[in-house]
């Protein structure tokens, strides 16, 4: 993870290639079009935050405002206060995305410290065996894991959502690689000082594996507090709901009337990932690029 | 001898000990349910009452459903326009983002860019479904000043599968651009200083030797993309719901309804069966093909 992802961050080094194609002017069109593709790319966002802060009424003014024109910040009281419990959902999110990362915190960098540093009889096989489910679409297993959930009387408990992602295989992924990384060295040498696998892991190898950790922790959440499809299987009532699935129940009692409660709503829903991201940008890109090269 | 012999036997067990988890995991909610889903398939299962072994009827039922051929064909359209259009942008943006900018604008377009990738689908398309809206949406307005006659986005059957491509292009591009980046600053400086000297162009030295160099992120970017596109859900869902009619509907929407819609868990499970099959088939043929044209320094 190292190189590469530090490369992407910084930027720094522009190639030969890069200079003359700037002394020729391609590097004026190039700078040009990225600048100018990058406002599509901003553009429903912004329409999202302006039409968030209008009156019903405004909502669907055309031209659309890029910029917010009224401060109407009822629509965010008026989510709080309606018949959809808006609070539930989020706190439903919430608590299913935290415990899913907690969760895989654990099992991911526990497996991802064995495959890269423990031999045992089969581990090659079974890491092969982990990857393929990443090619596995969950639409496959889910009438089986219905049924399954059904018996145990798990649907329409938050436990029917988070048991299954209590670990994943790009996580396992993800932590091999890092711990990869450290040198066998320092795990010998602690093994000839006389300490045992657990504490290595504990002691030795987790503390260096923060920024791993961190990366992972953030990909799980987001990915968590956006999933929708095991929700919608799982959760049906309106008690044990996440934001996503409330957002169809919300369109359903403002779709038609009020577009700006329902752009509040998403922009509330889209915070947590915007403050992760502005904050933790370094380990999101090196976590999810960086798979790339090392893939 | 005795030392090496113990070393490796707790070896063995602490590493079953510390894959268990994840394991079980696997077993539990991965191969387990995937048997399942085979068994299954070969029986008729409305959940009132119990499973019955029907053998291969579900599987000739889908060579005579329609509408299965409709999502196969609308998959698969969604599937490869989608992998054409981000590996091929992204690239394009890599490319021209990776020169001598002020340090603030690429720390603002790799925002602008990436950000997109970590908002959820279903946040995004729901504001696309306004933008998109044919008479109040913002496209249409935008559109109108090119003379532009107001499209049906979403609701006309020769859009919707469009639409949904758009959305999921311009939610994915940040992710094979930041590859693709990551890539293209891996290659070493010195190899453009060797084409140089030995007289290359600029644009010589891009096809000859960036492009090569680029062919593993390019193929990691095919193959994931691909992979996600085939079990695309919440996109369609939110922003047309599969219609008009079937004209956006996707293999897993298709096994959805069959499944919790339909109560035909069995016929479900068998069109389950033929997606993971299919997804399998193509990522080994990718990786196989692969060494015919990705280039591993």
């Amino acid at each position: 993870m190292g190189q590469p992802s530090l490369g992407v961050l910084h930027m720094t080094t522009p190639t030969l290639a890069n200079r003359k194609r700037a002394r020729l002017g391609w590097g004026a069109i190039g700078t040009t079009l990225v600048i100018a593709a990058s406002f599509p790319m901003v553009a429903p966002f912004a329409w999202m935050v302006t039409t968030s802060l209008k009156t019903g009424a405004h909502a669907f003014e055309l031209p659309p405002a890029w910029l917010p024109t009224e401060w109407h910040f009822q629509n965010f009281l008026t989510l709080f206060q309606s018949n959809v419990p808006f609070a539930t959902f989020l706190w439903n999110s919430l608590e299913i995305a935290v415990l899913v990362t907690a969760a895989q915190l654990l099992t991911c960098s526990m497996a991802g410290y064995a495959f890269a540093h423990l031999r045992f009889r089969g581990g090659k096989g079974l890491f092969l065996l982990l990857l393929t489910s990443l090619m596995m679409p969950i639409q496959v297993t889910i009438v089986p894991m219905f049924l399954m959930m059904s018996a145990v009387n798990l649907v329409d408990t938050q436990w029917a959502v988070i048991l299954p992602l209590a670990t994943n295989a790009f996580g396992v992924f993800l932590m091999r690689q890092f711990f990869l990384t450290i040198p066998r060295e320092l795990i010998e040498a602690a093994r000839i000082d006389g300490a045992n696998q657990f504490t290595i892991f504990w002691r030795v190898a987790l503390p260096l594996a923060k920024p791993a950790l961190a990366a992972l922790a953030i990909i799980t959440f987001t990915n968590t507090w956006n999933s929708y499809f095991l929700p919608l299987v799982f959760l049906n009532s309106w008690e044990r709901m996440t934001l996503p699935l409330g957002m169809f129940a919300l369109s359903n009692v403002y779709g038609a009337g009020n577009v700006s409660v329902i752009m509040a709503a998403v922009g509330l829903a889209i915070c947590p990932v915007l403050i992760l991201f502005l904050a933790a940008q370094r380990h999101i890109i090196s976590g999810m690029v960086g798979s790339a090269l090392k893939g | 001898m005795a030392a090496i012999v113990k070393k490796a036997s707790t070896d063995s067990l602490a590493g079953y000990f510390f894959v268990g988890p994840s394991l079980l995991g696997y077993l539990v909610f991965v191969l387990g349910p995937l048997i399942a889903a085979v068994v299954l398939s070969f029986t008729h299962y409305d959940v009132l009452s119990a499973p019955r072994p029907i053998g291969l009827s579900n599987y000739a039922r889908l060579f005579a459903d329609p509408r299965l051929a409709t999502v196969y064909r609308n998959t698969a359209f969604f599937a490869a326009a989608s992998v054409a259009l981000s590996v091929s942008l992204g690239l394009i943006l890599a490319v021209a983002v990776n020169q001598r900018l002020p340090v603030t604008i690429k720390y603002a377009l790799r925002t602008a860019y990436f950000f997109p990738v970590l908002v959820g689908m279903i946040y995004a398309a729901m504001v696309w479904k306004f933008l998109f809206n044919r008479d109040l949406g913002v496209v249409n307005y935008y559109l109108h000043f090119f003379h532009v006659a107001p499209i049906g986005w979403l609701t006309t059957s020769n859009w919707a599968l469009w639409s949904v491509i758009l959305v999921y292009v311009w939610k994915n591009v940040g992710f094979t651009m930041l590859t693709t980046l990551a890539g293209l600053q891996n290659i070493p400086e010195e190899l453009y200083e060797a084409a140089r000297i030995d007289g290359a162009k600029a644009i010589t030295a891009f096809f000859r030797l960036t492009i090569p160099l680029l062919t593993p992120v390019l193929l990691f970017n095919v193959t994931i993309t691909m992979i996600n596109t085939l079990q695309e859900f919440d996109s369609i869902v939110a922003l047309t719901n599969g219609g008009p009619g079937d004209a956006s509907r996707s293999v897993v929407m298709y096994i959805y309804d069959q499944a919790f819609r339909s109560f035909n868990m069995g016929y479900a499970s068998a069109i389950a069966v033929t997606l993971f099959v299919l997804i399998g088939l193509l990522t080994l043929l990718q990786l196989w093909g692969s060494r015919r044209w990705v280039y591993y320094t």
